[in-house]
């Protein structure tokens, strides 16, 4: 807790008391409370739950690390809470699967049979573009539903986060939603990505407008257009692109193409960049309520380095996971092969394989899980983690006496959870 | 602490957000242990211990965080350990989770309309929809694709093209025709069908879509009359008839993205889906394979010839190769030999009567001897 919490449990009640009385108070800070120990444990008894139970613990899984992540986060020193659970999370898909099962599956027949009964079949070019066309198709129809589940899912999760006590929560409005993001994005698209901050603050500022903690609203302020400074590295990325692509044309001077590739790669910074700096500037122009402001400081090339080397290390440690399980596998495998060698072609015949090389196959199979489940876990505490810090400690929310006046809302049931986004798997990262 | 001095703590009533800066201690009150929660200037609030519920998974384990009974809105945090431990071993019921039994009858009722729904369209209306489709695929569309399987065959099969594969002694090509002519007979066949064989030593014999039937050099050399292989000509031809890969794709494309849905993206999923898909596709393929045994027997009956060769030949490779059984026949595409052969004989009409054979001991042999 804060250093002036002295012994006496009633001494701090008097400061408060004066700063609420005064107009204005210091910053509150964000305390990011999460460890790598404990929250590898929890990520990984998880992850071994979720495998055995053939993927129907993941539900329980998710809320667990969920609960976790928002116990991390303390503004002001006080924890924040999600109260969601499992069983209302596996209800919620239970529901979507239920709906969807039947959309999709005749979806995707009727979407196959288009294909063939269209598509020449063969090798040539056309047909592999038809083939893409196709598959974006299937694409375009799932589309309406991704924006309704993320919507969804944003509200389930908000209604089941609470600090102080005070829950938050989101207006009942997805369809609204879907199609301002269905119409934002064909503007962007059309406009060959150059309206991308139109599409990215009006739809924030949807949902922040219908965004509420306790009985007071958020509000999104500002305007669309203080969203270009964000976009400053897709140009450059389009620029070392296109450039250089021009000369190449021009000169026919390959060496050019060099640019070329390092403006491919620039692109995934300015993706990042474009979020952390939306982020920032969004952020600093939200507002609780009357009074209550934020100021948000995260960087990009922090959270951008924290993803390329967080996800190099868990890869890395996933490696070493499974070459771990292999190197035993081999072994195994190795000396019964060995034997085998000396009876020449018959190496090959089932009936000769000792029980030790099909335990050497069953371990490399376990290997290969094991991998890939290690990287989820690892992924947690060496990306989800410090990124979230980063996002947590670099906010400070301004005015927050006036939090005090903020008074509880009612809880909304959504029965159906975010079982959208867990069936058509657009859930949150977290 | 608790007892002796009052624990710090901080209080969420559940109604303001208010912070509530309180003391908090142990006390016995009407016969039970209570926590009394104590704020400057205002009431105090009792909390028995055996209603205390604590909230988990909290990232930092030093204090507790409590609530009261397990929907409580309102919230103590004690922060200090020591106050923690107490709590921890005095109040009996800071795990107790008790499960609404509103939720678990919701939770039956959709899980059966989940199931319901995937066996409904898993089961139902894809198979009888990609039947349905199957025949709507216009033939010359279907030989296209035929014609990229065959090409991709080709290349599974060594990479070598149709050419170098196909066997062309003229006799035995000439044997072929009659033996085709004979088992389709008055058969109205949609298709061009085309029969070849391939120089490769597999005891076996396929149908791509669109009309062309392909046995394998080591089927003729197996087979030890030209009826067995009329009768797995019958077969291949069964398939083309059905239009089976057709309809197979159909219903797969469709039910792999269902149980995608299943179940999700975890480690292993991809397995777990893809081992399902196997069994449930497996079940359609022997339902399949009958369908075309069935056809073949049809044929066969048309074309005076005994069904009951066909059987023998079910018989020869179970003896050469033995036959998968129990858990790896659900997996197989293929119906369990034994069962194919009594169907087989079940369906013979010819018996012990005399019938005119297939083909020539003379032609039999040129057959037998396309490929060299």
């Amino acid at each position: 807790m804060s250093s002036d919490f002295s012994n006496d449990p009633f001494a701090r009640l008097h400061q408060t008391d004066t700063r609420v009385a005064a107009a204005s108070s210091p910053p509150m800070d964000l305390e990011y409370r999460g460890e790598q120990g404990p929250l590898f444990w929890l990520a990984l008894k998880t992850a071994v739950l979720t495998l055995i139970t053939l993927g129907f613990y993941r539900f329980w899984a998710k809320t667990r690390i969920r609960k976790y992540f928002w116990s991390a986060t303390a503004p002001g020193g006080d924890p924040m809470e999600y109260t969601g659970n499992g069983l209302e999370k596996l209800l919620g898909f239970l529901i979507a699967v239920a709906f969807l099962a039947i959309y999709l599956g005749l979806f995707q027949v009727l979407l196959s049979f288009v294909g063939m009964s269209v598509l020449s079949g063969g090798d040539g070019p056309e047909a592999r573009a038809m083939q893409l066309l196709l598959g974006q198709a299937t694409l375009l129809a799932v589309i309406p539903f991704i924006f309704y589940a993320q919507y969804r899912a944003r509200r389930y999760i908000l209604s089941r986060t609470r600090w102080r006590g005070v829950r938050f929560g989101v207006d009942a409005a997805a369809w609204g939603y879907v199609w301002r993001a269905i119409a934002h994005s064909i503007i962007t698209i059309l406009s060959l990505g150059l309206l991308l901050p139109r599409q990215t603050f009006w739809l924030e500022k949807y949902k922040i407008d219908r965004t509420w903690y306790g009985n007071t609203k958020f509000v999104q302020g500002g305007k669309w257009t203080s969203l270009y400074p964000a976009m400053k590295h897709y140009f450059i990325a389009a620029a070392l692109i296109v450039v250089p692509g021009l000369l190449v044309l021009l000169q026919e001077q390959y060496v050019w193409l060099f640019f070329t590739f390092i403006g491919a790669a620039w692109f995934y910074y300015a993706f990042a960049y474009y979020r952390v700096e939306c982020f920032r500037i969004l952020g600093d122009q939200k507002r609780l309520g009357e009074r209550v402001g934020f100021i948000t400081a995260p960087r990009a090339a922090k959270v951008f380095w924290t993803y390329v080397l967080g996800a190099l290390l868990a890869s890395t440690c996933a490696g070493l996971v499974f070459s771990a399980f292999s190197l035993i596998a081999s072994n195994l495998m190795g000396l019964s092969t060995l034997d085998l060698l000396a009876q020449g072609d018959q190496l090959f015949d089932p009936d000769n394989l000792s029980t030790a090389f099909y335990f050497g196959v069953g371990l490399f199979v376990i290997g290969y899980i094991a991998m890939l489940l290690s990287y989820g876990v690892f992924g947690i505490i060496f990306v989800s983690q410090p990124v979230l810090e980063h996002y947590v400690v670099e906010t400070k929310i301004l005015n927050s006496e006036a939090l005090d006046d903020i008074q509880q809302r009612s809880r909304d049931e959504m029965v159906e959870a975010e079982g959208f986004a867990d069936a058509l798997d657009v859930g949150a990262a977290i | 602490m608790l007892q002796s001095a009052p624990a710090e703590g901080k209080y969420f009533d559940g109604k303001s957000a208010r912070q509530l800066p309180v003391g908090v201690f142990a006390e016995q009150r009407h016969g039970s242990q209570v926590l009394v929660i104590q704020a400057v200037n205002a009431a105090e609030i009792i909390w028995p211990l055996e209603e205390l519920r604590e909230v988990r998974e909290q990232a930092r384990g030093e204090g507790i965080v409590l609530k009261l009974g397990q929907d409580g809105i309102a919230r103590l945090i004690l922060l200090h350990k020591d106050a923690a431990e107490f709590v921890r071993t005095a109040a009996p019921n800071l795990g107790k989770v008790r499960v609404q039994k509103s939720k678990l009858r919701q939770l039956a009722v959709w899980s059966g309309g989940a199931v319901a729904s995937v066996a409904l369209i898993m089961f139902v209306i894809l198979p009888a929809l990609s039947n349905q489709l199957a025949t709507m695929i216009p033939v010359e569309r279907e030989a296209a694709i035929g014609d990229a399987a065959m090409s991709q065959i080709h290349t599974f099969l060594g990479g070598s093209d149709e050419k170098d594969l196909t066997c062309t002694n003229p006799d035995g090509l000439l044997a072929l025709q009659k033996m085709t002519t004979r088992i389709v007979g008055d058969t109205e066949i949609p298709y061009d069908l085309q029969v070849k064989v391939y120089k490769h030593e597999m005891i076996n014999a396929f149908a791509v879509p669109g009309g062309n039937v392909v046995l394998f050099e080591g089927l003729l050399d197996a087979a030890r009359t030209p009826e067995e292989v009329a009768g797995v000509l019958g077969h291949e031809v069964g398939h083309v008839v059905n239009r089976d890969p057709m309809r197979l794709t159909l219903r797969s494309a469709g039910s792999v993205g269902i149980l995608g849905m299943v179940f999700g993206d975890f480690a292993g999923g991809f397995m777990a889906l893809a081992l399902t898909e196997r069994l449930i596709s497996a079940q359609y393929a022997q339902d399949a394979e009958s369908g075309a045994d069935e056809f073949a027997h049809e044929l066969l009956a048309d074309a005076g010839l005994p069904a009951a060769s066909f059987a023998e030949f079910f018989v020869t490779l179970e003896d050469k190769h033995g036959d998968q059984k129990g858990l790896m026949s659900h997996l197989a595409s293929h119906p369990d030999l034994e069962g194919r052969a009594a169907a087989a004989v079940a369906a013979d009409v010819v018996g012990d009567a005399t019938y005119e054979p297939v083909l020539t001991p003379a032609e039999w042999r040129a057959l037998q001897k396309i490929c060299d």
